[in-house]
C-alpha cells in the first residue's frame, strides 16, 4: 500500500502527542489534502458528530492524552523486564503495548501472510481496528513493532503450552529437582514449540530477520532473543543458579537464532529437517558442556589428591 | 567464659546490633522482632509470628495488592543477587578455614560445623529466591568462589586468631548489610500500608528471612569475638582490609 511519507509521519505524531485541541488545529495545515479528514473534523467537538470522516476524531483526541502516560508507562515496563524481579504477590503489570498499539498491531498481525512485516501491513490494520491509516505511525519504531509484537505475543504464550506440555505444574515454591536429560527434553520441546510459532509467518519471517539485523535494531532484537532463552529455561524448569546460568542461556539462545534462520529455507513436510537440526544442535552442546565438568571433575580430583598426598608427607594444610 | 580483657571489645562489635535495634523500634518502621535483637536470652528462632497480613488495612478500604515499581524490582533483584552471592563466599571461608584450623586445634570442631551448616542453609535459601524470583545470579561468581576459597585458607593459615578475625569482620559488613536491606523492605511495606495496599506474604516471609539469617550471622560474630577474634597481630589491618574487600565485593555483586 502507501508508506507513509516522513513529514506525514512527523505531522502525525505531533498531533497525536499534543494534549490541546489547537495544537492540532495549528499543525493541521501540515497534512497534506489526502488525509483532509484529520483536520476536516477539527472545528467540531467531535463526541456528537456523525458524518462518515471524523468518526475516529474523539478517540484520537483522547489518545493524546493517554498516550503519553501509556508510552512512559510502556517504557518502565520494558526497563522492568530488564531488571527481572518476578513477584508473585506484586506482580507487575504484564502490558508490553499500549491498548491502542495492541489494536493496530493485533490487526496488523492478520495481514503479515500476506504483506509481511512491512508499513502497509500496519496501515491495513490500523484501518481494520478502525484507525486512520496514518496512526501506525505512533509506533515509533514502524515495521520493526510489528516483529517484536510477534516475537513478545510468541514468549508469552510460552507459558500457556508449558502448562499444556508439562502438566500444570506451577512455578512456585521450592526449586524443581529434574536431571540434566529431563531438562534438555523439556527444553527441546518448548523450543520446537516456539519455533512452531513461526509457522503462520515463515514466508516472511527473511525480510523480519533482515530488519531485526539493522544496526538500531540488533540490541531490542537481542534483548528479546535473550528473554526467550530465560523464559524457555525457566518454564523447563532448569535450576541453575550458578555461573552455568549464563552459558546455558547464550548457548540456548544460539542454537535458537540458528534453527529459526535454517526453518525459513526449510521446505520438508511439518518441519521435520528443522526438527532433526534442532535436536543435532542441542546434542551437541550437552556433549561439549559434559567434556566441560569431566574436566572440572578431573581437577577438583588431582587438586584434592594433591592436598592429601602433602598432608600424608606431614605438609600441615 | 569470656574472659574480662575481651569483655569491651565485645561491647565495641555490638554496635551493629544496638544500631539494628535504634532503627527497627523506630516509629517509621514496625517492627515486631526487634526486642529479640537486645535480648540475648531470645534465640533467633524463636521470631516472633509475622503480624497478620491485614492488621492495619483492614480498617482502610484496601486497594489489593500495588505492583512493584521499576526501582522496588531493581532493589530486590540486586538484593538477592549480593545475598545468594554473600552466602557463597560465607560457605566457601568456612569450607577453606575448617581443616587447617581442626588440625590445630580438634576443640573447634563442633563451632565450624556449625556455623558452616547454618552458612549452607542459608546459601541453599538464596538459591532457592533466586530460582523463584528469576533473578540473574552475579557474573562474577567464579571470581567470588576463588577469592572467598583463599581467603578462608589464608587467614586459616595464620591461625586461629586471624580465622576469627576475618569471621570477625565479614559477619560485621554482612550485618550491616542485611540491616540496611530490611531497613529498605520494611519502608516499602509501611508504605504501601499507609497507602492502604495490602502485604503480601511473599514480602512478610522475606523480611523475617532476612531477619534469621541477620540473627545467625551475628551470632557468629560473637562466636568470633568469644574465641579470640581481637587477638589477632595486627587486628586493624586484618579486619581493615577484609571488610574493605567486602564493601568492594557487595558494591560489585549488587551491579553484574
Amino acid at each position: 500500500m502507501r508508506p507513509s511519507p516522513l513529514p506525514l509521519r512527523r505531522a502525525a505524531r505531533q498531533i497525536l502527542s499534543s494534549s490541546s485541541p489547537s495544537a492540532i488545529r495549528a499543525t493541521a495545515p501540515a497534512v497534506p489534502t489526502a488525509r483532509r479528514s484529520l483536520n476536516t473534523s477539527s472545528t467540531q467537538t467531535g463526541s456528537d458528530c456523525t458524518c462518515g470522516n471524523c468518526i475516529r476524531r474523539p478517540q484520537i483526541q483522547k489518545l493524546s492524552k493517554q498516550q503519553q502516560q501509556q508510552r512512559q508507562q510502556q517504557q518502565q515496563v520494558q526497563k522492568q523486564q530488564r531488571s527481572s524481579y518476578h513477584s508473585y504477590d506484586h506482580p507487575s503489570s504484564p502490558a508490553s503495548f499500549t491498548p491502542v498499539e495492541e489494536s493496530i498491531l493485533s490487526a496488523a498481525y492478520q495481514h503479515v501472510p500476506s504483506h509481511g512485516f512491512t508499513s502497509s501491513a500496519l496501515a491495513a490494520g490500523a484501518r481494520d481496528a478502525g484507525y486512520l491509516d496514518i496512526s501506525p505511525t505512533i509506533l515509533p519504531e514502524g515495521a520493526f513493532t510489528l516483529i517484536r509484537y510477534h516475537m513478545v505475543k510468541q514468549r508469552e504464550g510460552l507459558a500457556a503450552r508449558a502448562r499444556e506440555l508439562f502438566g500444570g505444574e506451577g512455578h512456585v515454591g521450592a526449586r524443581p529437582g529434574f536431571s540434566e536429560r529431563e531438562i534438555m527434553g523439556r527444553v527441546e520441546a518448548l523450543m520446537w514449540e516456539r519455533l512452531l510459532g513461526n509457522k503462520e509467518v515463515i514466508g516472511r519471517w527473511q525480510e523480519a530477520l533482515a530488519i531485526m539485523a539493522q544496526p538500531s535494531y540488533v540490541p531490542p532484537s537481542l534483548k528479546e532473543l535473550a528473554m526467550l532463552s530465560d523464559e524457555i529455561l525457566f518454564l523447563a524448569g532448569d535450576s541453575s543458579v550458578d555461573p552455568s546460568w549464563y552459558t546455558k542461556r547464550a548457548s540456548l539462545s544460539t542454537i535458537y537464532a540458528a534453527a529459526e534462520l535454517f526453518m525459513t529455507n526449510d521446505h520438508s513436510p511439518e518441519f521435520m529437517d528443522t526438527r532433526a537440526f534442532l535436536n543435532r544442535r542441542l546434542r551437541e552442546v550437552n556433549e561439549v558442556g559434559g567434556v566441560f565438568r569431566n574436566l572440572r571433575e578431573w581437577v577438583g580430583f588431582t587438586a584434592t589428591a594433591g592436598v592429601n598426598v602433602l598432608r600424608s608427607k606431614g605438609v600441615r594444610i | 567464659m569470656l574472659r574480662p580483657a575481651t569483655r569491651p571489645a565485645l561491647a565495641a562489635t555490638r554496635q551493629v546490633r544496638q544500631c539494628a535495634a535504634r532503627f527497627l523500634s523506630s516509629p517509621a518502621a514496625p517492627d515486631t522482632s526487634s526486642s529479640n535483637i537486645n535480648d540475648p536470652s531470645t534465640t533467633p528462632k524463636t521470631n516472633p509470628p509475622p503480624p497478620p497480613p491485614n492488621s492495619k488495612s483492614s480498617n482502610t478500604a484496601s486497594k489489593g495488592k500495588k505492583p512493584l515499581t521499576a526501582e522496588q524490582r531493581a532493589f530486590l533483584s540486586s538484593a538477592l543477587r549480593v545475598n545468594q552471592a554473600g552466602e557463597l563466599a560465607a560457605t566457601l571461608i568456612y569450607t577453606g578455614q575448617t581443616p587447617p584450623l581442626v588440625n590445630r586445634d580438634p576443640s573447634l570442631r563442633p563451632l565450624m560445623k556449625h556455623m558452616y551448616d547454618q552458612e549452607a542453609a542459608h546459601l541453599r535459601t538464596f538459591n532457592d529466591l533466586i530460582y523463584r524470583h528469576r533473578v540473574r545470579p552475579t557474573a562474577m561468581y567464579p571470581i567470588w568462589s576463588v577469592m572467598a576459597s583463599g581467603l578462608g585458607w589464608g587467614t586459616a593459615m595464620l591461625g586461629k586468631e586471624a580465622a576469627m578475625a576475618c569471621t570477625e569482620a565479614v559477619e560485621t559488613e554482612i550485618g550491616g548489610h542485611y540491616n540496611a536491606q530490611i531497613r529498605k523492605l520494611l519502608e516499602m511495606v509501611s508504605e504501601w500500608e499507609a497507602e492502604g495496599y495490602e502485604v503480601g506474604a511473599e514480602f512478610r516471609d522475606l523480611i523475617n528471612t532476612l531477619r534469621r539469617i541477620r540473627d545467625e550471622e551475628l551470632e557468629h560474630l560473637d562466636h568470633a569475638v568469644e574465641h579470640d577474634a581481637q587477638k589477632a597481630e595486627p587486628h586493624w589491618l586484618l579486619t581493615g582490609v577484609i571488610r574493605a574487600g567486602c564493601r568492594g565485593a557487595i558494591w560489585v555483586s549488587e551491579r553484574v
